[in-house]
């Protein structure tokens, strides 16, 4: 039998992270009733701050969680040593980490983005003209988290992606900052209607150009990895 | 059909910053058992993490079950059971949990016997590892190694931290294993009575090279200690197989290997009366060994 036995890595990772992924659901759907129940009671800014850390907030440490219990404790707990002893190579462990990781962080911040958008523009918080700019803002989070992921996988240390954790903080902030403030899409987040002009989907595009591209050079570097233990 | 070797390793080097193995020659058929005895940080992890794959020589080749290392090492491992003293299970999980998971993978896995096994080590499957001691840890992830039925066992200092009793059982599990006569176990300890109690063959390794390598009957009877005295403060003889000697007095110490029968009369010719030959036991071989080699190096390093 040669068959690869990434399946039985990825259900033995899920498995071990079922109850904190259950947890953050849990924790994700209470805030959600939570917005929706003080929704009406609150004015606009407090009901759009408060509802974006109570969305984002579950799921982006749902994803920092898991990808420390696969990848960075892996390593510093000798688990991995268990692991590398079965038919495997770093290449096929990589894989496995990243097919746990981003399905199950990637579905939970779709989801999220969807309430977010549900409560910012189905419910009138903002006007349409904000759906590209909140669509990159969510957009940025993932790639932010494909960035920490890479970095905790290739380094599989905890220094580095706390400083890397600390580090895009700072950066995607920044970096959503200046997008505001560009002129292609900042004359038209208070508009009536979602304008994808040429600047918001390149954006877009390089977004998600940039999240494809770290996945990519992840297995590249995993690949040359002679050392893995 | 000749059954290729066990493990087949030639020219290994891997360079560290502070640490080289070194041109490392090791081999034995399968079937039998290699000892790798040396002190701590002499190089047998790094060799046994090699084997396994889980480290890329900077030279040399190595060969498990016929299959190149590290390149084939999916189909090698299919048919290797490592275990490892600094090797751990998931804390939050029970036995059972990682016995499922080994399962999933391994056709060859034996159910019935994993439950002997449990049984016959004293362990329960519901527990979780994080309320197991070392060494249930160890017979834990002996039993995980053990039932996938492998061709090759591979034993990174797995008696090292136990007690006398868990000792024991580990290392009747391990002869246990070499019921199936195509059975392989490579095996590592600073523990020199394991190593002498179930191996075929000893290779001694220090400072990242095989200092000795040799069938263990052949390397016990190749090691003597000769008791001399010498009366008129004689010179010993200048012979290339004397490890080490000590005087006190009139009276010498000399440790040789490659001993043979015609070697008393050398030093009686050079003056010196032969009162007794002694055989030595791994541990004192090994001990003169490492003496020897820390002397070779502090030698060179001087020189």
């Amino acid at each position: 039998m040669s068959t690869s036995i990434v399946p039985q890595l990825v259900g033995k990772d899920l498995r071990l992270l079922s109850r904190i992924i259950l947890t953050f659901v849990v924790v994700s759907l209470i805030f959600i009733a939570i917005l929706a129940a003080i929704w009406d009671h609150v004015p606009a800014v407090v009901q759009g701050n408060f509802g974006f850390i109570l969305l984002i907030g579950p799921a982006g440490t749902c994803g920092i969680v898991m990808l420390m219990k696969t990848n960075v404790l892996e390593k510093e707990k000798s688990t991995q040593a268990f692991i590398m002893s079965l038919p495997v190579t770093v290449k096929e462990f990589t894989r496995a980490k990243l097919w746990v990781n981003l399905p199950v962080f990637g579905l939970f911040w779709a989801a999220i983005s969807a309430v977010a958008f549900y409560f910012a523009f189905a419910r009138g918080l903002f006007p349409l003209g904000g759906v590209p700019f909140v669509t990159m803002v969510f957009l940025g989070g993932f790639v932010a988290y494909t960035c920490i992921l890479a970095v905790s996988l290739v380094s599989q240390n905890l220094g580095m992606t706390v400083l890397c954790i600390a580090l895009f903080e700072m950066a995607t902030s920044g970096y959503l900052w200046a997008i505001a403030f560009l002129n292609p899409i900042s004359q038209h987040i208070w508009g009536a209607v979602a304008v994808w002009n040429p600047t918001a989907v390149g954006i877009v595009a390089a977004q998600l150009l940039v999240a494809v591209s770290v996945i990519v050079v992840t297995l590249l570097v995993q690949n040359t990895k002679r050392d893995f233990i | 059909m000749d059954l290729p070797l066990a493990i087949q390793c030639e020219g290994v080097s891997k360079r560290y910053p502070h640490f080289h193995l070194q041109n490392v020659d090791l081999s034995f058929e399968q079937g039998t058992v290699m000892g790798l005895v040396g002190p701590n940080g002499a190089g047998k992890s790094t060799l046994m993490r090699m084997v396994m794959g889980l480290i890329g020589p900077d030279s040399g080749s190595i060969r498990v079950l016929g299959h190149a290392m590290p390149h084939d090492q999916i189909a090698a491992k299919r048919h290797i059971g490592f275990v490892a003293e600094d090797m751990r299970l998931y804390e939050s999980e029970t036995i059972a949990f990682h016995m499922d998971f080994v399962r999933s993978i391994f056709d060859s896995w034996d159910d019935d016997y994993a439950q002997v096994l449990l049984r016959r080590l004293d362990l329960n499957e519901k527990q979780k590892v994080k309320g197991l001691s070392h060494g249930q840890r160890v017979k834990a992830t002996l039993v995980l190694a053990l039932a996938r039925r492998p061709s090759l066992l591979v034993f990174d200092e797995p008696t090292t931290g136990l007690d006398p009793a868990v000792r024991k059982e580990v290392l009747d599990e391990m002869m246990n294993a070499l019921a199936d006569e195509t059975r392989s176990i490579l095996f590592s300890s600073h523990n020199t009575l394991d190593v002498e109690q179930i191996s075929d063959y000893i290779t001694f390794i220090y400072g990242g090279r095989v200092v000795e390598s040799s069938n263990k009957e052949d390397f016990l009877d190749g090691w003597r200690r000769l008791r001399l005295t010498n009366p008129h403060n004689r010179p010993l003889p200048d012979l290339p197989n004397i490890k080490e000697a000590q005087q006190s007095g009139q009276i010498w110490t000399v440790t040789v290997n490659q001993y043979d029968d015609a070697l008393p009369a050398q030093f009686t010719q050079a003056g010196l009366t032969v009162t007794a030959v002694e055989r030595l036991t791994l541990e004192e071989i090994f001990l003169s060994i490492v003496l020897s080699a820390k002397a070779n190096i502090q030698m060179k390093v001087a020189s």
